[in-house]
């Protein structure tokens, strides 16, 4: 009984007869509940994986497993794995098919034919979580191409799929907009959703995925934890790929003779932790408020005696309280490791965070801590 | 070696007649020149009545096929000649048995309400149509896979057709595969919302595909008119290596070929009759 | 200065009665400098480039190209589109022509230049992009990357002074976007002002001399990108985020007690400011040509049996494919980085990017780090 929820067992694929074939004994897993990043160079075929996959295509040859068990593709076999697992193509535009945006998000859920009252809980709870609720009644046409990103995201969760596959989410997107769908993907896997993603941003992918999948000539040919891989440089090279500026620093970190190789610093705190060497400072608190939606952010501030506080905001429940009440924290992005880096600097913070994500939001300052680094003073409201 | 461009492979039958044409041994011919060519031939082969000379048009088809191609038909040009010959057996085996009741009968027969009645006139009135169109289609194949469309768009503008129109041509040429691209990803998309969990579902989620490419169209055509702005867009599209211009020996070939082929037909008139031929298979 | 764009109060709206989407919009683009332009989705960046291109003409304001005013007729248009090439984010909405050269040689081929010179710019263009291989191929048939090699290549063969890129890394693979910005900087070298538009922060902050930040419409910020970066809020309040090595060294810097400036943009000025070893290891500059390299690379490895290789310039690279080397990519900043670390280490490299070594040496200098190089051959 494997831990993977997707399997592919030496799969070969091509799109016409004689043509190449853009999947060539592919061997690849999906490990459940985690965070994956498939990587590899165009033409590799990562979209023509996720597309078999997700049964869109009927391998030439070898078997998709689905928990487990091979996929049937029949028609009812089909739809209950489509329930569960979706895709977030890359381009939003190519997902669009209703001309009003609680329509279109309304698509997936009438398609499963639920009730009127259940499809219409489904699109509050996905507008909500993408932070689109204000834009229900638009027109798409008129969103930029970051809502509409949004819109599709929205989308995919109203079918409440277990697996989400995403195809270049942050591709096209503007920062701030790319930090919030990443947000959210991590939410969702704080939430037990299993989450792959191809992306072309390796330092993107480096610190925010657990494991690796890299394909090269429609093979996987690599699966793991990332570091074994970027350490050698040959195989990183041939996969038509390049090195995470945050690996490559501790690499050169080492080579000075400042530190060991590991632990692997996966953030720039963290690499920020063991270019400075600051075992002997005093380092401020980092205290942590759980909120939910309705979560006066403020007074709960004020009566911890907080007010004056560097403050980040980290999860869904946190914006949406602090949309709500207006509250305007110092951090709105990467909430964590600017809070994690002011406590570095001598000085507290406070990350309001919604409650699924607090492991998260304490990573930073974990790795400071388990690792000898310093100490850094985590404390719950 | 992660440093050589991949190999992208064709997605489709149109790109695959695109790969043939720019392939071809005869794509530097001159593209009116071909066209007119073969027009006559075709056309020959469709008026005259012996069946000799169909079987020429088909044969001189099949020889300019194999030439451009070099000798390796490929499956997709096969398969269509392979359509139009099942097509036609279907339409032609309709005709034999649909002769004038004044003539005697090879075959009679009854099927439901039907009176089958195939007379030696009918039978070779079917063998002509079959043969012509199989004729017709090989030499237009031929044709078709040795002559990349904005040759032709080029050549019209040699006529002095309207600029408006090859630029038309060329444009569709070029967007309908970006278009066809866009529509099959929708489908996909579609396919993953359970977009086919129904028919009238079906119908919905083809239609939102239709809709969202017409609207893919629409944007790209706008962004498009600024981008050829910015590249100082003329009103056509120049070749860079042009193909030869048609001369006055395409004219003077073809003109002569089809006049040759009507005395061939006048006198081979008669010479092949089908229904004699196939007699004692059928002990008529 | 002498600049290559000045847009002085342009106002740009669609409509007649429609919101401006340029508004009191005011900018200077310096010849030959690298300039940078960013800004959320919506900050106006595509108005502003079809203004630069002439196919969005102001309701009011000026337009000066070359120190003149743009002129709006059939000819006047023709020059300025001549000299003004743009690279759009997706390839398929430029391209036309059936096959790559054709594409190619339809900017030169409508502005009436000669067979000859047609034939000797999109020669140079295919070279410069490395497509020469597949120059009679239909573009149907090529990829996502290899599209936006011909869409870049079709500018390329403008001769333009001003080359204008939005998003030009945009979904090509990493490889083959540090490719891209070897170009760019190839172009650069050449004389031509490269302006890139672009969502990666961190590209933007290695890369360009001149930062533009656009918001609503307008230039919400115009200078040296530490500055902006300096303020965060306005940094937020323009849709974007903080480079990530500016992040660190401003992080480090704190903790360290010590100033954020001088601020490094790539990695081996920061491993100079905040850990470079004593002593600079020895690094070997070696320029080639494709018709030397594999040779040079022979004897310089042989010399210089213990150091690390690295590669910038995509001549080179293509020459030594097949060779172990281990900064195949991005070879500049790592071999610096190694002798930063007091690590001997060869660069070989296209000879036409001397000079950008040579502002990497001087950089290090500001970081109190002296190379000890030696250039080869």
């Amino acid at each position: 009984m494997s831990n993977a929820v997707l399997e592919a067992d030496n799969v070969f694929y091509s799109y016409s007869r004689k043509g190449v074939k853009v999947l060539n004994g592919m061997c690849i897993d999906v490990p459940k509940g985690k965070k994956t990043a498939l990587l590899g160079c165009n033409g590799a075929g990562k979209s023509t994986l996720f597309s078999v996959l997700n049964a869109l295509y009927e391998p030439d040859d070898g078997k998709v497993l689905y928990n487990d068990k091979p996929l049937t593709y029949k028609h009812k076999d089909i739809i209950k794995m489509r329930t569960d697992v979706s895709i977030l193509f890359q381009n939003p535009n190519d997902m669009i098919f209703k001309p009003y945006v609680e329509q279109d998000v309304a698509f997936g859920p009438e398609n499963l034919k639920l009730s009127k009252e259940e499809v219409e809980a489904r699109v509050s709870e996905a507008l909500f979580t993408v932070g689109m609720e204000k834009y229900r009644k638009f027109p798409i046409m008129k969103l930029s191409y970051g809502q509409r990103k949004r819109v599709t995201l929205a989308g995919v969760l109203a079918m409440r799929p277990s697996v989400l596959i995403m195809d270049e989410p942050t591709a096209g997107l503007d920062p701030q907009m790319a930090y919030e769908v990443m947000e959210i993907a991590e939410q969702l896997n704080a939430s037990g959703v299993t989450v792959i993603m191809s992306s072309h941003d390796t330092d993107l992918t480096y610190s925010w995925s657990d494991e690796i999948r890299v394909l090269h000539g429609g093979q996987c040919m690599y699966s793991g934890v990332p570091e074994p891989f970027y350490s050698d440089h040959k195989k990183v090279q041939t996969a038509g790929l390049i090195r995470p500026s945050v690996f490559m620093m501790n690499k050169a970190l080492h080579d000075l003779g400042r530190c060991e190789l590991e632990p692997y610093p996966k953030t720039q705190t963290q690499l920020s932790v063991k270019i400075s060497d600051c075992r002997d400072r005093n380092f401020g608190t980092l205290h942590i408020l759980v909120a939910e939606i309705d979560t006066d952010i403020a007074k709960s501030l004020e009566d911890a005696g907080l007010t004056g506080v560097h403050s980040g905001i980290y999860g869904l429940s946190a914006r949406l309280a602090a949309d709500a009440t207006g509250y305007q924290p110092n951090y709105r992005y990467n909430g964590p490791e600017n809070c994690t880096m002011k406590c570095l600097s001598g000085e507290d913070a406070v990350l309001v965070c919604d409650s699924r994500m607090v492991d998260l939001a304490k990573s930073s300052a974990d790795f400071i801590n388990n690792n000898g680094y310093g100490k850094i003073d985590v404390k719950t409201i | 070696m992660s440093l050589k461009p991949p190999e992208e492979d064709s997605m489709s039958e149109q790109m695959e007649m695109d790969e043939l044409a720019y392939s071809s041994r005869m794509v530097n011919w001159a593209p009116l020149g071909k066209l007119i060519f073969v027009m006559a031939v075709l056309i020959i082969g469709l008026l005259a009545d012996s069946l000799v000379v169909p079987l020429i048009t088909f044969a001189i088809g099949f020889a300019l096929m194999a030439y451009s191609t070099n000798l390796k038909i490929p499956l997709i040009l096969a398969l269509a000649i392979g359509e139009a010959i099942l097509i036609m057996i279907i339409g032609s085996g309709m005709i034999s048995i649909m002769g004038d009741h004044s003539q005697p009968a090879l075959w009679e027969a009854q099927f439901l309400w039907f009176d089958i009645h195939m007379t030696e006139q009918s039978f070779n009135n079917a063998w002509q149509i079959f043969v012509r169109a199989v004729a017709g289609v090989t030499v237009m194949l031929s044709f078709a896979c040795s002559t990349p469309i904005p040759h032709l768009a080029h050549a019209f503008k040699s006529l002095h057709c309207p600029n408006e129109i090859t630029e038309l041509i060329v444009l569709i040429y070029r967007y309908a595969f970006l278009l066809l691209e866009r529509f099959l990803v929708m489908l996909d998309a579609a396919q993953c919302r359970l977009g086919y969990n129904g028919t009238m579902t079906a119908m919905r989620s083809y239609g939102g595909a239709m809709a969202g490419t017409f609207i893919f169209s629409m944007e790209l055509a706008e962004k498009s008119e600024a981008a050829l702005a910015c590249r100082n867009y003329q009103g056509y599209f120049p070749i860079y290596h042009p193909p030869k211009n048609m001369s006055i020996m395409w004219v003077v070939v073809s003109v002569g070929l089809a006049v040759a082929l009507y005395f061939v037909g006048k006198y081979t008139e008669g010479w092949i009759n089908m229904a004699e031929i196939m007699a004692p298979l059928f002990g008529w | 200065m002498d600049c290559v764009f000045e847009l002085k109060d342009v106002v740009f709206a669609y409509q007649q009665k429609a919101e401006p989407i340029l508004n009191g919009f005011s900018l200077e683009i310096e010849r030959g400098v690298r300039t940078s332009i960013l800004g959320c989705n919506g900050a106006g960046k595509t108005t502003f480039f079809n203004t630069l291109t002439g196919v969005n003409k102001p309701q009011s304001g000026e337009v000066l190209f070359n120190g003149n005013p743009v002129e709006y007729t059939k000819k006047g248009l023709m020059d300025l589109r001549s000299n003004v090439a743009v690279v759009l984010q997706n390839p398929d909405e430029q391209i036309f022509c059936s096959l790559v050269e054709e594409d190619i040689a339809f900017g030169p081929l409508n502005i009436g230049l000669d067979r000859e010179e047609v034939e000797r710019r999109v020669d140079r263009a295919l070279k410069d992009v490395r497509l020469i291989g597949l120059n009679r191929r239909p573009l149907q048939q090529l990829s996502g990357g290899q599209r936006k090699r011909v869409a870049i290549a079709g500018a390329l063969a403008m001769q333009p002074d001003i080359l204008i890129m939005d998003e030009p890394t945009a979904g090509l693979d990493p490889q083959a976007a540090v490719e891209v910005m070897e170009l760019a900087e190839k172009m650069s070298l050449r004389g031509v002002t490269v302006l890139i538009s672009t969502h990666d922060i961190d590209l933007a902050y290695k890369w360009a001399e001149t930062t533009n930040v656009f918001r609503n419409g307008a230039v919400a910020f115009r200078g040296n990108g530490d500055e902006f970066y300096s303020d965060i809020d306005n940094v937020y309040s323009c849709g974007l985020l903080a480079p990530s090595i500016f992040t660190m060294n401003k992080d480090v810097s704190a903790i360290k007690g010590m100033d954020p400036a001088p601020y490094p943009h790539n990695m081996c000025e920061i491993t100079a400011k905040f850990g470079g070893s004593k002593k600079s290891g020895k690094l070997y500059l070696v320029p080639a040509e494709v018709e030397n390299a594999v040779s040079k690379y022979e004897e310089i490895v042989k010399d210089a049996k213990d150091s690390t290789v690295g590669i910038y310039g995509s001549e080179v690279r293509f020459e030594l494919q097949d060779k172990d080397i281990e900064f195949m990519f991005e070879g500049l900043d790592y071999c610096f980085t190694q002798a930063v670390k007091g690590k001997d280490t060869i660069l070989i490299y296209d000879s036409i990017y001397a000079p950008t070594i040579q502002r990497q040496i001087d950089r290090l200098k500001e970081f109190g780090f002296d190379a000890d190089t030696e250039v080869v051959g």
